[in-house]
């Protein structure tokens, strides 16, 4: 009885959720919630949660998750549609409690003070995404909901983090003293990305039908670009600088163009060559694993090599090819940001200048968009691959 | 034991380049002519190597503990409840981008050996953990069920049965990890740890192509070596394990 066995797994207790609450509780009252510098560099003075945001924000606090412990745990019906209300309003009001802290805790007239988040905000935030996650999967929610769920959350940040009572937040002080260079990075880190992951998947395409044509380059092939796979990142920048700038020195029209030792040319050339294996891989797979009795019957209807190939195998192929898309993306955004060190930008050098000078939050400011870029990148590309598989046929 | 010999090639180059590098001195004149000095020499070669193996294998040790108590945990009956998240959270982990996560580590940890070591280790975790369930999940209940009927322990079927059968996903899900992290590890001489990274980092920022050139060469090297010792581990593996493995 499907019924009744739905209604069953409802009913069950979840012993996660009052894990992943209680460990939230635990550290939210233990670790720092956030800090007061009177500038930049100076490392501030910590504040516990009481202190933080007083018995209102505490209280708050400890009540939601107390409330998430005993919603998972009491016999009830109607288990995590409530706990999904609950917690996702919690984390879109979030940055709220930052808000509070820094009206009580801002010094009056002392323009450079600023407020940071601190250790115990940031497992707060980990520990209800945990939760968010699993009352996600518990539910079997579509992916309709899920992007809502992530559009409105992200939404609300954006929203608190744009508006006055977080101004002396350091992290949009970094961002305010910088926006021309924010949009520059962003933008540079998006045409690295994506140049280096469509210029692989057009040569990926070109040797996956070498290939399939020619067996005999699938061992060489497929053996040169997991070589380059093997040779970490730092190396392989560090590798392609005198041969680029022997390239542009002898070449002195080259150099007009930007192809030196450094900035984005080794930048763009290690990136795709990065980005061959994944890529030919998936490509390759996809192509040659369209089933045989499918192209029979393609044939038997009267389709000729180029029918068959556009019509037939690479929409089948596709949401593979799209996944392979999907894994050079994520990796291509990560590299980038190790690109910033032979001077190619990106929020790379937010990451690295911080870390130079010691100003954290500048390491936030390039650190936190890269994993956004990342996670929206996978978001995209999973719904894109799930909306192109055909809906099955019965065999 | 003709699958060794790649792996001791490489390695014996290794060694040899990072403690010969200052013999090579005349190249590297030749590649950077308008410097004075063309050997880095901050720290010994070997001293870096040294460092940032010891980096890799203490990450990829604790790691992989972790990672394989954590599988086994969430496929047992009692963390089975876990099971759904811990998958998640392995395959979301890994849309992280590694150098974030290193940056991510200095605020919290600070400059050093401790924040590389703490990224290297969680980071490193996620693919073992993944290959881990996987390898876990794959068996056949059968087996499992033939091993309890044998006689044995639920404790004793884990350690004869399942384990070695998922044991080499679990090493591919270690070869992952360890790729990865040499190449974090030497991103990490941005964060004052000091690895084979150094002289890149260095000589990017004096423009000393010579110094660069010679971290990426031993890093690049160090990169092959340990990947051909888990080709050969995972070829060994096959062999001594296949015939069984198909019953």
């Amino acid at each position: 009885m499907p019924v009744s066995r739905t209604l069953q797994r409802r009913i069950a207790p979840n012993r996660v959720i009052p894990v992943l609450a209680g460990l939230a509780l635990l550290v939210v009252w233990s670790l720092d919630f956030g800090t007061i510098q009177p500038n930049r560099i100076v490392p501030g003075t910590g504040h516990g949660l009481l202190s933080a945001t007083g018995w209102f924000g505490a209280g708050a606090v400890t009540l939601v998750l107390a409330a998430s412990m005993l919603l998972s745990v009491l016999p009830l019906g109607v288990r995590y549609v409530p706990l999904l209300g609950l917690v996702g309003l919690s984390l879109a009001m979030l940055p709220l409690l930052l808000e509070v802290f820094a009206a009580r805790h801002l010094p009056e007239g002392a323009p450079y003070a600023r407020s940071a988040i601190g250790a115990g905000f940031w497992c707060l935030l980990f520990l209800l995404s945990l939760v968010l996650i699993e009352i996600l999967g518990r539910l079997r929610s579509g992916r309709g909901l899920q992007i809502l769920l992530l559009v409105s959350i992200g939404g609300s940040w954006l929203l608190l983090l744009r508006g006055d009572g977080l101004e002396s937040l350091s992290l949009v002080r970094e961002f305010n003293a910088r926006p021309d260079q924010f949009e520059q990075a962003l933008w540079t880190h998006l045409a690295l990305a994506f140049g280096a992951v469509a210029i692989s998947a057009c040569v990926a395409f070109i040797l996956a039908l070498k290939m399939i044509r020619s067996p005999g380059w699938q061992r060489p092939i497929l053996g040169a670009v997991s070589f380059l796979q093997t040779i970490p990142s730092l190396a392989l920048f560090g590798l392609l600088i005198a041969p680029l700038s022997a390239l542009a020195a002898a070449f002195p029209f080259l150099e007009t163009l930007g192809i030196r030792g450094i900035g984005w040319a080794p930048a763009m050339l290690a990136l795709v060559a990065y980005s061959l294996l994944p890529m030919l891989r998936n490509t390759f797979v996809a192509l040659t694993e369209v089933p045989d009795n499918l192209v029979d019957a393609g044939r038997g209807m009267g389709m000729n090599e180029r029918q068959l190939f556009f019509q037939l195998k690479l929409p089948l192929a596709l949401p593979v090819i799209i996944e392979g898309v999907r894994i050079t993306t994520i990796q291509a955004i990560g590299l980038t940001a190790v690109a910033a060190l032979i001077g190619a930008g990106g929020f790379g050098a937010f990451i690295f200048q911080g870390l130079g000078q010691a100003a954290m939050d500048l390491v936030l400011l390039g650190a936190l968009p890269t994993i956004a870029l990342a996670l929206m990148a996978d978001a995209v590309f999973t719904m894109l691959a799930a909306s192109l598989r055909p809906t099955p046929a019965t065999a | 034991m003709r699958v060794w010999l790649p792996p001791l090639v490489l390695a014996a180059l290794l060694c040899g380049l990072s403690a010969g590098m200052p013999a090579l001195e005349p190249f590297f004149q030749w590649v950077q002519p308008d410097k004075q000095r063309v050997i880095y020499e901050r720290d010994s070669f070997l001293f870096l190597l040294q460092n940032h193996l010891l980096l890799v294998v203490i990450s990829a040790a604790v790691g992989t503990i972790a990672a394989v108590a954590g599988g086994v945990f969430a496929t047992r009956p009692s963390g089975r409840d876990f099971l759904p998240l811990v998958s998640q959270v392995a395959s979301i982990g890994q849309t992280f981008p590694p150098v974030a996560v290193l940056a991510l580590a200095v605020p919290v940890l600070g400059f050093g050996e401790a924040p590389i070591l703490v990224a290297l280790i969680l980071y490193g975790l996620l693919p073992i953990l993944r290959n881990t369930l996987a390898g876990l999940e794959s068996i056949n209940p059968a087996v499992r069920e033939a091993g309890l009927g044998m006689g044995m322990s639920p404790f004793q079927v884990l350690l004869r049965v399942e384990l070695p059968l998922a044991g080499r996903v679990i090493l591919a899900g270690i070869r992952t990890s360890v790729t990865i992290n040499i190449a974090t590890a030497a991103i990490g001489s941005t964060i004052g740890a000091r690895t084979l990274g150094d002289p890149v980092i260095a000589g990017l920022v004096n423009g000393n192509t010579a110094y660069v050139l010679q971290g990426a060469i031993l890093i690049g090297l160090l990169a092959l070596t340990i990947d051909s010792l888990f080709e050969a581990l995972e070829r060994t593996w096959d062999h001594r394990f296949s015939p069984q493995g198909a019953a």
